[in-house]
């Protein structure tokens, strides 16, 4: 019978790892700058969850970035981050300083402590981040660097001078309750 | 086991089967991250189903996009079977020049002009269509019209013949395409052509072609390009089905197609209807297209 009690006991837990915030049209923004060209995209449909005790992941559609230039955002999915391949960029992991009961209105800076995956290729990563209670949910905003090489995605000699080997991410985050 | 035990068993597993079923994905998520849902992802136009827009000598269904311009020079060497003493054609290049533009997403219109009997061209582009990743649409249709008007003076020199529209020449196209995998594309491409002015005065002034084009991925930057067009009421004077082979080089906002092909003409009056090499005989061209876009 022991067996059969575990799982019981561990399907019930699911249910007691309580409180959950969510969102599914999330912001994210990247920038590539070099002396002769800079470039942009945003996408708002990334998700993101936290859990209670401080878990969290991330996931957005690299087919939902929407760049200035059509040809950019061509080349972007078919030559660099191959979308149809790789769909997703994914964060997955715990908010190492956590504290559910932060004080609400004010930012904390916290440190995202997981596995960051874009082009196929994963990566464990801290990133400095912000979170912020408010009277719905949790606000989440960071800022950081993804170098192309850390996920093989290659740039080709030619165009060197036009797109830069580190990447420069914005996300911005509204979690509410789920 | 007792029998009593089993099935206490199975009412246990039963209870828990329902519990599972109630909750769903929480019980089955491993992670956070499954937690969050394999959400669909939302059907997109399937994008690059050709590098540009033409597969050699026929327009592709893409269009340059909105507010760009695509300009192409292009070049078309002569007989590769004249030999040595002229280059193996390379003597005697023909040129076309063009711009298109996107006047929105899935609308151009566009302006050419080629060597080869001083033609100029003008052209209007349109995705009537576009294939969707979801399937929901499985193929795309573009359709395409260009006014060709030749413009040397050689033409038609016994006098009746040379009003203005006896140089007009017309073509509609609807071309058909499928992004099957992300290397493979295929089009079908039935073409109509007018002719006001025919070479001899059993020639028919309209003419249906069929044609195929294909392009196959070698690289992320590279494909093998071609495309054959049958002419349906068969072959006119002198005319050839036209049969070209080629490649796409891409290299960021450029595209380079390098090709061979029994069609002298880079217009669609004279590569549809008045292809005259044999592949047999080595009566083939060899020509490249330049693409450039210019945003704006």
């Amino acid at each position: 019978m022991k067996p059969t009690f575990f799982a019981l006991a561990l399907s019930l837990c699911s249910i007691c790892f309580g409180q959950q915030w969510m969102t599914r049209n999330g912001n994210v923004e990247f920038f590539s700058a070099t002396f002769v060209e800079d470039i942009e995209a945003q996408n708002e449909m990334a998700s993101g969850l936290l859990a209670a005790d401080g878990r969290f992941a991330f996931r957005v559609p690299i087919l939902g970035f929407r760049f200035e230039k059509a040809l950019m955002e061509e080349h972007f999915n078919e030559n660099y981050l191959e979308s149809t391949q790789f769909p997703n960029g994914t964060f997955e992991g715990t908010i190492a300083n956590w504290d559910p009961n932060f004080e609400s209105g004010t930012w904390h800076d916290v440190i995202a402590s997981g596995k960051l995956t874009v082009h196929g290729i994963e990566k464990n990563r801290e990133i400095s981040s912000k979170i912020m209670r408010d009277k719905d949910g949790w606000k989440i905003q960071s800022a950081f660097v993804i170098a192309t090489a850390d996920h093989e995605i290659p740039i080709p000699k030619m165009v060197r001078d036009k797109i830069a080997e580190e990447i420069s991410v914005t996300v911005d985050l509204n979690l509410l309750p789920r | 086991m007792s029998c009593s035990n089993f099935k206490t068993y199975r009412i246990i597993l039963l209870a828990l089967t329902g519990m599972v079923l109630v909750q769903g994905s929480y019980v089955r998520a491993q992670s956070l991250l499954d937690e969050l849902g394999a959400d669909e992802p939302a059907a997109h136009p399937v994008y690059a189903t050709f590098k540009d827009t033409r597969i050699i000598n026929v327009q592709s269904n893409e269009t340059p996009g909105k507010d760009v311009m695509h300009f192409v020079i292009a070049h078309r060497f002569g007989q590769i079977n004249e030999g040595a003493y002229s280059l193996w054609g390379l003597d005697n290049a023909s040129m076309r020049m063009a711009l298109d533009y996107g006047l929105t997403e899935r609308l151009s219109i566009g302006v050419g002009r080629s060597t080869f009997q001083k033609t100029f061209e003008s052209s209007l582009k349109w995705k009537a269509l576009e294939q969707q990743s979801d399937n929901s649409i499985p193929i795309g249709v573009t359709l395409y019209a260009v006014g060709m008007a030749r413009g040397d003076s050689t033409f038609a020199e016994s006098q009746v013949n040379r009003t203005f529209a006896n140089r007009l020449s017309y073509t509609y196209q609807a071309i058909i395409t499928r992004k099957w995998t992300e290397k493979f594309s295929l089009a079908v491409v039935p073409s109509f052509t007018h002719r006001n002015l025919v070479g001899f005065s059993s020639d028919a002034h309209d003419q249906w072609t069929l044609g195929v084009g294909a392009r196959y991925k070698l690289a992320a930057r590279l494909s093998l390009n071609s495309e054959y067009h049958f002419l349906i009421d068969g072959l006119p004077d002198g005319a050839q089905n036209s049969l070209s082979i080629g490649v796409d080089i891409e290299t960021g906002g450029h595209v380079f197609q390098l090709h061979i092909t029994n069609s002298r003409g880079m217009f669609e009056r004279a590569f549809l209807t008045e292809t005259n090499g044999r592949w047999l005989d080595g009566a083939l061209f060899f020509g490249f297209n330049l693409s450039r876009v210019f945003d704006f």
